[in-house]
């Protein structure tokens, strides 16, 4: 992972995708690691009875895609600050590759720090499933 | 009267003043190594002590989405009721931490789920830290029927302290808990 400074970041650019495909397993290392046990994210027959398709991905997962988009962008040296608009419009079900997809709105200074504010979302085939949301960064001088 | 009414109406009342004080784990570099295994988030900044403390950090960090999770409580301890009392496939546990909470002025709903969420990171938090949910604001209630069932959109706000009684986060959370078109 390579250190880009708040100098090198410019509007509108694009951060690098990631795509997760889902897996029944992937759910269940994320509930057994996260602490979500809600039967909805592990247990397919009571998320159906539940009016879901699936078994689907819990909102610390979710969320967490989002964090390694920006961690991979802002580097160790950046901080991660506020995350907002982080709605979910869908299921997120085995067998679906969610791809979370954000792009830098602005950049400015305040309070001695350089700041971005990144535009974020996550989508399946079946079209956007999260957000679009945001997350607020920081990255180092120099 | 809707069903939901008083929930309606404590819009802005801090349900959590007067209650006592639950504290999640104090956090291990394995429980931050398990959180970024399945999302593979490939940071040395939570596996690495020693990149951590070249970055200023006193430990492996926790990665920021991970500050809700790691402030719940064990579900069990010695000494504790049993958690699982019920042989049957979807039994579920005598507790759960999950699903924001509930203070008897919500009717009684069988699922939920979260809909939407919004944190402000305040501090790092690092293993050795301990963390603990701190308030509860009921920010609003919305009523609604929806193609899963009838229920309603609650949204929560609270905060999360360190052992040293520092905010490290503010977290605000929205969930939908309702009975299914078929209880409905």
């Amino acid at each position: 992972m390579t250190q880009r400074l708040w100098h090198q970041v410019q509007a509108g650019e694009d951060l690098a995708p990631v795509a997760c495909p889902l897996s029944t397993v992937r759910l269940v290392m994320a509930a057994g690691a996260n602490r979500d046990f809600n039967s909805i994210h592990h247990d397919a027959d009571f998320a159906r009875a539940s009016g879901a398709p699936d078994s689907y991905a819990n909102t610390f997962f979710l969320q967490g895609l989002w964090e390694r988009c920006v961690r991979a962008y802002i580097g160790p040296a950046g901080s991660i600050r506020a995350l907002s608009g982080f709605a979910m419009k869908a299921f997120h079900t085995p067998g679906q590759t969610v791809t979370v997809q954000a792009r830098v709105e602005r950049k400015w200074m305040e309070g001695g720090l350089g700041l971005v504010e990144i535009a974020i979302h996550s989508r399946t085939d079946a079209g956007l499933t999260v957000g679009p949301g945001r997350v607020l960064a920081s990255l180092p001088l120099r | 009267m809707h069903a939901w009414q008083p929930m309606v109406e404590a819009a802005g009342r801090d349900f959590g003043e007067g209650r006592p004080e639950v504290w999640g784990e104090v956090i291990e570099r394995s429980m931050v190594r398990r959180y970024i295994e399945p999302l593979e988030l490939d940071c040395r900044l939570h596996s690495d002590p020693d990149f951590a403390r070249a970055h200023g950090y006193a430990d492996v960090v926790v990665p920021s989405t991970a500050i809700a999770s790691f402030a719940m409580p064990l579900l069990w301890q010695p000494g504790d009721a049993p958690l699982f009392t019920e042989a049957s496939r979807h039994a579920q546990p005598t507790r759960s931490h999950v699903g924001g909470i509930t203070f008897g002025l919500e009717p009684p709903t069988t699922h939920f789920f979260a809909v939407d969420a919004a944190a402000d990171y305040l501090l790092p938090v690092v293993a050795g830290d301990r963390l603990c949910r701190f308030g509860a604001l009921l920010l609003s209630c919305h009523p609604k029927q929806t193609r899963l069932g009838r229920g309603a959109f609650i949204a929560w706000q609270t905060r999360v302290i360190n052992q040293r009684r520092e905010p490290v986060a503010l977290l605000r959370t929205t969930f939908y808990r309702y009975n299914p078109q078929a209880q409905a």
